[in-house]
């Protein structure tokens, strides 16, 4: 059994999240992934850490270590005439070339679509960027925060009377390359039928604006300001974030739930209680709601939470930690964490993929070490030892 | 049904695939219900915005599969169809005997994609979680925060439409692998899992030191970063700066160059350690502008930086509205209104909103009569039986 991609060849041309994180999920489920860096330095994520010990060091950044699994690193300065058409010997060997580059930047260096498509009229070229390559904003610089505040989901996070609050770690570049794994197998499918590529294009900010929920789609219909505002940790009483003795529980509570949800809290007085008789009564006393749930939550652990909510099956959870994930009886149960060793890195516990495939399971390996496959995949082109030392002295490598 | 499942296929319904929706009277989309029209709208289960964004470019027919006909009826779509996805609770195909193993043997190659928020193994399985609960679970409201508050949610139920995409694509992955082998499977997305991956950097770091994490709210670990507060109250533009170049390029832009030589903020380690200094002044210099302004007098300037829309400005906004992202639907029974278009945006083969999204039962003639081949006997039959029916027991989701 191979994973499912096995045999489809990607050339990736990104670096920090979105982008990587599109081609780590590709290369994963099987996709030979060949990762072009930046001479000397690499990607820039090699320099973000975590750390062992706190040390900097290229080769053990966990956010590197964690976004490059299963692909090989080519170093080759792409802004250079050499460097530029080795990509392009490259590209025409490719099913997918993706790249993270503003329109501008992809026009200096001469590495758009129709450049890659001039030499194999079959590639599918992904762009994943925060602004899309057309419009006013594709000029735009982004970061991560940048990102999410174009895409409509900050405005709405955080509570009513303080700042928009960004959510954790890089989820509006997690979000962009999530969608362009898709968006890549969707032209790929297509090319592989045809005969012919096209460019699949990904922007960050249509992808947040595309999942906002209900908020979003109300506003578009009804033109109703009501829910555009930010609702801090509760969108009602019955859907949010509850302190509880030793850390937080969620609740997530639609009608259908409302009966489960009162075994769970061993409540079934709140049943009979005209204030809490229907939905609708349920909102109009919300507060007095929301005190019962802040009572009876402050009263139980998040273990217990978690049990009255398996037995009544009612949607509560744990709000749990990065450390309650490694411990999970569940997820072990499962086998959901892999240990992958890694030279300079050793061995951890890595998430697993995000989608399981027993007919052809993924098999995820290490990060490559900065250059570690250039002679490899250079010699697959055809260029002698030789040839790659000229490269090499001459700074394209 | 609701948001996970309807997101997913969604993306492939963008792209053209043939999608047919199963609901019955009484298992209909909860999404339907959450149209805050009020009780008194005709039909307002077909008017819920938020249904209608989700299951555009779908068709839907009912089907009751609780009962031999409805589930009969099922396999025989089954048959025709290239994939499913089911999204129920983890044991609810099992109950109604639509397992893989039921849909093998009608389609020997089919694509079964389940998307239970827990999986359908471990002692947990048997758990329930909306999209809200999925991230809690999977430690990203952990740290998520303002700096001095507890955990944060999300403002969207995000484990949803995450593992929607998820489940879209591992279904393409699948299709690649039956074209190349005629082997069909039965993918798994287990929400929660699909979620662990978006937080991976923190995982490798908790195995490197043992920490679970900083929660940085609107901060960053090596950027000076953060929201700030324009001319008007709550118009916010959040602008992040990295390397001096770009810090001195702000200052530039707040026509203070002096300041990218003020020892406070001379370098990336003295920014960071004088983070809040350097807030107030770019606070100062925002609060004289509108969002916009700000937002592209920092990106002239060379400084990342972007208007932190709300939702009347995301649909007014000019890159958006420049890009065509925005399509108008008409319906027969909502009207018009503007949605947002397809999100994978193809050169060769650009997607649209074709198809309006579906009522209820809307297809139930096309897919009995033309793709199943039923008489018009045959179809009465079904609606007098109940295992279609032209509109849902309201009671289901009051």
């Amino acid at each position: 059994m191979t994973a499912p991609l096995h045999g489809v060849r990607v050339l990736d041309l990104t670096s920090g999240v979105a982008g990587p994180w599109c081609t780590k999920l590709l290369a994963d489920y099987g996709c030979e992934v060949i990762k072009v860096e930046r001479p000397g330095t690499g990607d820039p994520s090699r320099g973000h850490g975590r750390f062992p010990d706190g040390i900097p060091h290229r080769e053990r950044s966990a956010l590197f270590l964690w976004l490059n699994t299963s692909k090989r690193s080519v170093t080759l300065d792409v802004a250079t005439s050499s460097g530029r058409a080795l990509l392009l010997r490259l590209a025409a060997r490719c099913d997918a070339v993706v790249h993270d580059y503003r329109p501008s930047d992809a026009a200096r260096l001469g590495l758009t679509h129709h450049a890659f498509a001039a030499v194999n009229p079959r590639v599918v070229t992904t762009s994943v960027t925060a602004f899309g390559q057309s419009g006013p904003y594709a000029g735009w610089r982004a970061t991560n925060i940048v990102s999410y505040a174009a895409g409509g989901q900050h405005y709405l996070s955080g509570d009513a009377d303080r700042e928009p609050l960004q959510n954790g770690g890089y989820q509006a570049e997690y979000q962009a390359g999530t969608w362009s794994f898709g968006a890549t197998l969707a032209a790929l499918w297509d090319a592989r039928r045809t005969g012919i590529g096209q460019q699949a294009e990904v922007a960050g900010m249509e992808v947040q604006a595309s999942i906002l929920e209900i908020y979003l789609p109300d506003y578009a219909y009804r033109k109703s300001l009501a829910l555009t505002t930010r609702r801090g940790n509760f969108s009602s009483a019955v859907v949010g974030i509850y302190p509880a003795a030793d850390g937080y529980i969620g609740i997530h509570c639609m009608p259908k739930n409302w009966p489960q949800l009162l075994d769970a809290m061993d409540a079934q007085w709140m049943a009979t209680d005209e204030r809490f008789a229907d939905n609708r009564a349920r909102l109009r006393n919300d507060d007095e709601l929301s005190a019962q749930f802040f009572i009876w939550a402050g009263g139980v652990t998040r273990r217990e939470a978690y049990a009255h909510a398996a037995r009544a099956r009612a949607p509560i959870s744990p709000v749990n930690t990065v450390a309650d994930l490694l411990k999970s009886e569940h997820l072990n149960a499962r086998s959901f964490f892999r240990e992958i060793d890694h030279p300079a890195a050793g061995t951890m516990r890595y998430p697993g993929s995000p989608a399981r495939m027993p007919a052809t399971p993924p098999e995820p390996h290490r990060a490559p070490l900065l250059g570690e496959h250039t002679l490899e995949v250079l010699g697959e082109l055809g260029l002698s030892a030789r040839d790659i030392c000229v490269l090499s002295a001459a700074g394209v490598l | 049904m609701v948001w996970a499942g309807p997101s997913g296929t969604r993306l492939l319904a963008d792209m053209g695939a043939e999608v047919i929706k199963v609901e019955s009277g009484r298992s209909w989309d909860m999404l339907r219900s959450l149209h805050f029209l009020g009780g008194t709208t005709e039909r307002w289960w077909n008017k819920a915005a938020y249904f209608n964004h989700n299951n555009r470019n779908k068709y839907a027919c009912t089907l009751d599969l609780q009962t031999e006909r409805g589930r009969e009826l099922a396999l025989r779509l089954v048959a025709q169809s290239d994939i499913v996805v089911e999204n129920y609770r983890a044991d609810v195909i099992s109950k109604l005997r639509l397992d893989y193993d039921d849909l093998r043997s009608v389609k020997p190659d089919i694509i079964l994609v389940s998307m239970p928020s827990h999986g359908k193994t471990g002692p947990e399985s048997h758990h329930v979680a909306y999209g809200t609960n999925v991230e809690q679970l999977a430690g990203l409201v952990s740290i998520t925060g303002y700096p001095d508050r507890g955990p944060h949610k999300s403002p969207i139920a995000y484990g949803d439409p995450n593992a929607g995409a998820i489940a879209a694509a591992a279904a393409l992955a699948a299709l690649h692998h039956r074209s190349l082998t005629g082997e069909g499977q039965h993918v798994e997305v287990a929400q929660w899992e699909a979620m662990i991956g978006n937080i991976g950097e923190y995982v490798l770091g908790y195995e490197m030191d043992g920490s679970t994490g900083e929660t940085l709210g609107n901060r960053h670990v090596s950027r000076v970063q953060g929201v700030y507060e324009c001319a008007t109250d709550d118009e916010w533009v959040a602008i992040s700066v990295g390397p001096d170049a770009e810090f001195a390029a702000l200052c530039g832009a707040l026509g203070q160059p002096e300041l990218a030589r003020d020892a406070r903020f001379a370098d990336v380690v003295s920014r960071r350690r004088n983070h809040d200094e350097l807030d107030a002044i770019v606070g100062a210099w925002t609060r004289g502008r509108s969002q916009d302004e700000a937002a592209h007098a920092l990106q002239a300037a060379g400084v990342p930086a972007a208007p932190v829309l709300k939702i009347p400005r995301l649909m007014e906004n000019e890159h958006l509205r420049a890009r065509g992202f925005w399509e108008s639907v008409s319906h027969a029974d909502a009207g018009t209104w503007d949605m947002e278009g397809p999100v994978w945006r193809m050169s060769r083969t650009p997607a649209h909103v074709r198809v309006p999204p579906p009522m209820y039962g809307e297809h139930n003639t096309w897919v009995l009569r033309d793709l199943l081949g039923l008489s018009d006997a045959e179809i009465a039959e079904l609606e007098a039986d109940g295992v279609t029916s032209r509109e849902p027991d309201q009671g289901v989701h009051a």
